[in-house]
């Protein structure tokens, strides 16, 4: 049987979201997906699903749920923490839940988005072989939209070897959970103000005082920011090269300098092209970083080379591989 | 921060930047032009049939191809390089290198029927007055011409296409519309245009096609892709109505 919760308070913006929609970028559909990518992966390895795996994206709290059957549920993110009965949820664990429990997600100072995977992942139709929410073009997710009111949301009703393993440790009258959990922290780094960045194609094309200040100033998150991308403010940047960049393809993560001079972070549901020149792009690995970043909250920007950004990307990746195996070994009988 | 990789059968060179850890851009050249267009599209083609190890997708624009990968299949593949970079240049240098043949691209041939003018292309009137014709030979000009669709961007499906008559030519609106139709046909600068859903958009707007520009629901989700020629089809308002009971 499918595990089921129903919406009773959805929250300021609560989509479900995958890891993105790749293959059909040379049409102009965005990549969309989880805009912390590694808040969702790790909150869908809480409960043995592949990464992939749909999740919901909620923005910042104030939203609940309740278990319409148990649920084998975990959560990741910095936006909310989940309550039962007045009781603080452990993150990047599984949880179980018996039937009509309710969920409350309270306000986590930290950050802005936070993830719910449920065992089997989030079952909604795959539009373009993916399971993003695109809420501009109305597609994907749950019917196109974010989740309301009244929403019955399914679990997928094939569950991984794994997701197995860990009900049938669970499984109880009331809430359970494992002693283990993934440490989230050890993969960030300390400082989550300062954002890596790789120069762009078009780094010549500024002033080398602009440069400097890029690499120097700090910069603050303006209201203008969503999951398209966030407008900052700070020092505007000067143009030597005046000309027209013709537009090309670009990806979550790029610095686009605007007319004006003002610098443009794109994230998940960017645009597949643009014509402004790049200053730089957000080190994969901290793009997470910038997913929790709110309206107000200050970063600062520190060069590192094309060759340390993959380095750093591929050594995440075996982290993340490591901590699959690992968990994948407390339950799986060999 | 850009290399030049060689040169593609023709003596124009090509170079390529890295864009992120799972992309990088060729670019062919600078400036927007018809012999440019088929050579990427032939690049784009010749590279989807003999992709590398983790290649995911291609998105061609004006004078460039960005190629999009999983960086640990790249790292896993045999291809020479120490780093992604290096093995993805090395296989598109291999694509640059193939002799190229009279060019075979896949690229269609579209009629798009639009209704003109009235409530469905109120800056008609904006567009003759500006280039000083009448409304009916706007009309006549943009159904005369052979259109060829450089990319696919803004939203999804919408198509840029050039080779528009400059007599037709119309800067953008100073403050874009709030909310511009599904299938309304624009120009801009040299440039002709269908929004294929509703969004805001600074074009101005000619006339509207009953054509469905992107279906999530076909195969192909947009109608137009890089490379392909349109001509446009005056229809009226029940031919039109016609084909939006379809």
């Amino acid at each position: 049987m499918s595990m089921k919760i129903s919406i009773i308070k959805p929250g300021l913006l609560s989509t479900i979201q995958d890891t993105g929609r790749y293959r059909y970028l040379s049409q102009a559909v965005p990549v969309s997906g989880a805009m912390d990518e590694l808040a969702h992966r790790l909150a869908n390895k809480a409960v043995g699903n592949d990464d992939d795996n749909a999740t919901i994206e909620f923005t910042y709290a104030d939203a609940s749920f309740k278990a319409e059957t148990p649920v084998l549920i975990s959560y990741s993110g910095d936006g909310a923490c989940l309550v039962y009965n007045n009781e603080l949820m452990p993150a990047e664990k599984p949880l179980f839940f018996p039937t009509g429990s309710v969920i409350k997600l309270i306000h986590n100072a930290i950050g802005m988005r936070t993830y719910l995977a449920i065992a089997g992942g989030w079952d909604v139709p795959d539009i373009m072989e993916s399971k993003s929410t695109y809420l501009t073009a109305a597609f994907g997710g749950f019917k196109g939209r974010a989740l309301q009111k009244a929403d019955v949301l399914v679990g997928g009703s094939l569950l991984s070897e794994v997701s197995n393993g860990i009900l049938n440790h669970l499984i109880e009258k009331s809430l359970t959970y494992p002693n283990w959990r993934i440490s989230r922290e050890s993969l960030l780094p300390e400082n989550r103000q300062a954002i890596r960045v790789v120069l762009a194609n078009e780094i010549n094309w500024f002033d080398a005082t602009s440069i400097i200040s890029f690499l120097t100033n700090s910069f603050t998150i303006d209201r203008r920011s969503n999951r398209m991308g966030y407008h900052l403010l700070g020092k505007s940047l000067v143009r030597k090269v005046k000309k027209e960049l013709l537009s090309t393809a670009v990806t979550p993560g790029i610095i686009q300098v605007t007319g004006s001079g003002d610098l443009v972070i794109l994230m998940a549901d960017c645009q597949t092209t643009g014509g402004y020149p790049r200053i730089a792009h957000v080190a994969a690995v901290d793009l997470p970083l910038c997913a929790q970043l709110k309206p107000g909250d200050t970063i600062h920007f520190s060069e590192i080379s094309r060759d340390e950004a993959e380095a750093l990307y591929l050594e995440r990746e075996h982290d993340l591989s490591l901590i699959t195996m690992a968990i994948g070994l407390k339950y799986i009988k060999t | 921060m850009t290399e030049q990789v060689g040169y593609f059968g023709t003596d124009i060179p090509i170079k390529i930047y890295g864009l992120s850890e799972k992309s990088v851009t060729i670019k062919f050249g600078t400036a927007i032009d018809h012999d440019l267009l088929c050579l990427i599209t032939d690049f784009n083609q010749l590279l989807l049939q003999s992709p590398f190890s983790g290649l995911i997708t291609t998105v061609p624009a004006y004078t460039t191809l960005t190629v999009f990968f999983d960086p640990l299949s790249v790292m896993l593949s045999d291809l020479p390089g120490q780093v992604c970079f290096e093995k993805v240049s090395a296989h598109l240098n291999k694509i640059a290198q193939i002799k190229r043949e009279k060019s075979s691209t896949i690229a269609d041939k579209l009629i798009i029927p639009v209704c003109y003018g009235g409530d469905f292309g109120q800056d008609l009137s904006t567009v003759a007055r500006t280039n000083k014709l009448s409304e009916t030979e706007v009309i006549d000009i943009h159904t005369a011409g052979q259109y060829i669709v450089f990319m696919i961007g803004f939203v999804p499906g919408f198509a840029y296409m050039g080779g528009m008559d400059t007599r037709l030519s119309t800067p953008r609106k100073e403050v874009p519309d709030a909310k511009i139709p599904a299938g309304s046909v624009g120009i801009a600068g040299n440039q002709t245009g269908i929004y294929p859903m509703e969004t805001p958009g600074g074009w101005q707007i000619i006339g509207r096609t009953p054509l469905k520009m992107f279906d999530v629901n076909r195969l192909q989700p947009s109608l137009l892709k890089g490379g392909d020629t349109v001509t446009f089809k005056a229809i009226g308002i029940k031919e039109f109505n016609a084909y939006a009971e379809i």
